[in-house]
């Protein structure tokens, strides 16, 4: 039976993370009777001190498909900690000899999806460093919009997008295919207009600081140079 | 005139004492005062996603370790130079999450850049001058431009560099950059 494993590498502690529901979404379409599926929470193996016995299964996976979200442009830096050391235990290790297939499900806050390309070319390299094959990448924009409107109408056509593209990393698994497949860009169909996503998504922002009990003049604040 | 080095501790490699050596010699012999800052996992953690520095403490960072230093630090300063080990095309860990946890000097909100694409704004009237130095000892080509493609996607207003222990080609870089800060976008 073949390995799959899941990496779920969301920062957030104790909180359920976007990427980590894209990956049970990408999970939900392969099946456990033909597959081994494994899943790994990146912050939980650093922290826990699991990381030798998590390098252990990664080294001994067929597949590997990555979740995360996309910060500052790129990949965050736990996941950085996690893939270089993964790195340094695998040309230390005799045993990881299997050539694994790898893919990359990237989201950001952002609504264009594109704006997580680099970030899977660098899941790319990384695989080209292990000597495994990278497949393609699921480029997700509005990630976060995606998963609280879900069920929303106008959400209808992008959740089918969203499947197929799952669907589709399943149906590349199963099938063994050898032929290149390009990465899936998935945006938000939007009912209303990009400037209005990002008008609500800026008065989100001042929500959440009034339940802090700050005020909206607050999140302006200049702490390390007052005189500007 | 002060000048900020951040560097990661972890890859003491004979690039990387080069290169902060040549970069240390050229701040001086351009009359600015230096502090390096190396970062390492023991004095920086990640980010943990909280958006504290948003909506909790806005403009500063909640985790309580080095990164309120250095955000203090580089906001007063005229310019900063991260030298960073280029891994898989990408800043190292450490590096990354100096960059990770320089959020709280952005704003939450959302701009649209020339480009079309989306950003935060700026929190700061003027930003020191950027530098971001990859260095490797055996760096693919592909990787070298991932690492510039990177930098630019995330910072409009930068100076990205290669060094694979050629000191003259910096230098010659350096030598065209004015190290004050920048006003406008990040």
């Amino acid at each position: 039976m073949k390995n799959i494993v899941f990496l779920s590498a969301s920062p957030k502690i104790n909180e359920q993370s976007v990427s980590k529901e894209f990956l049970d979404m990408a999970g939900n379409r392969i099946d456990a009777e033909t597959f081994n599926k494994i899943f790994i929470d990146v912050r939980r193996s650093l922290s826990s001190h699991k990381l030798a016995e998590n390098f252990e299964t990664l080294a001994k996976a067929d597949v590997m498909i990555i979740s995360f979200p996309l910060y500052v442009f790129c990949l965050p830096g736990i996941l950085m900690r996690f893939l270089q050391d993964y790195y340094n235990y695998y040309i230390g290790s005799s045993c990881a000899n299997i050539t694994v297939k790898v893919y990359a499900i990237v989201n950001c806050g952002f609504p264009e999806p594109e704006i997580n390309l680099e970030a899977v070319r660098v899941i790319k390299s990384f695989t080209q460093h292990i000597h495994g094959e990278f497949r393609f990448g699921v480029l997700i924009g509005a990630g976060p919009m995606m998963i609280a409107a879900k069920e929303a109408p106008f959400m209808k056509k992008t959740a089918q997008t969203l499947s197929d593209a799952f669907s589709s990393i399943s149906d590349d698994i199963k099938q063994g295919h050898v032929t290149k497949t390009n990465d899936i860009n998935i945006g938000v169909n939007f009912p209303f207009s990009r400037r209005l996503y990002l008008f609500f998504g800026g008065r989100g922002w001042v929500t959440s600081a009034r339940k802090n009990g700050l005020q909206k003049t607050d999140l302006y604040k200049k702490p390390y140079r007052l005189n500007e | 005139m002060k000048a900020i080095i951040i560097s990661d501790k972890e890859y003491p490699t004979k690039e990387y004492q080069d290169l902060k050596d040549l970069i240390e010699k050229f701040l001086k012999s351009k009359g600015l005062k230096t502090e390096l800052m190396e970062v390492g996992s023991d004095n920086l953690t990640f980010c943990m996603g909280c958006f504290g520095c948003w909506i909790k403490k806005p403009g500063e960072c909640v985790i309580n370790d080095m990164m309120s230093q250095i955000n203090r630090s580089v906001m007063n300063c005229d310019t900063v130079i991260y030298l960073s080990p280029i891994i898989f095309g990408q800043f190292s860990a450490n590096i990354k999450n100096t960059i990770d946890r320089s959020i709280p000097n952005m704003l939450p909100f959302f701009e649209t850049r020339t480009d079309g694409s989306t950003m935060h704004p700026s929190r700061y009237e003027t930003y020191p001058k950027q530098i971001i130095i990859g260095y490797g000892e055996v760096l693919f080509e592909e990787d070298k431009q991932l690492f510039i493609d990177v930098t630019n996607k995330h910072r409009r207003n930068i100076e990205v560099l290669i060094y694979e222990g050629i000191a003259r080609n910096i230098l010659n870089s350096l030598n065209k950059m004015e190290f004050v800060r920048d006003r406008g976008k990040l």
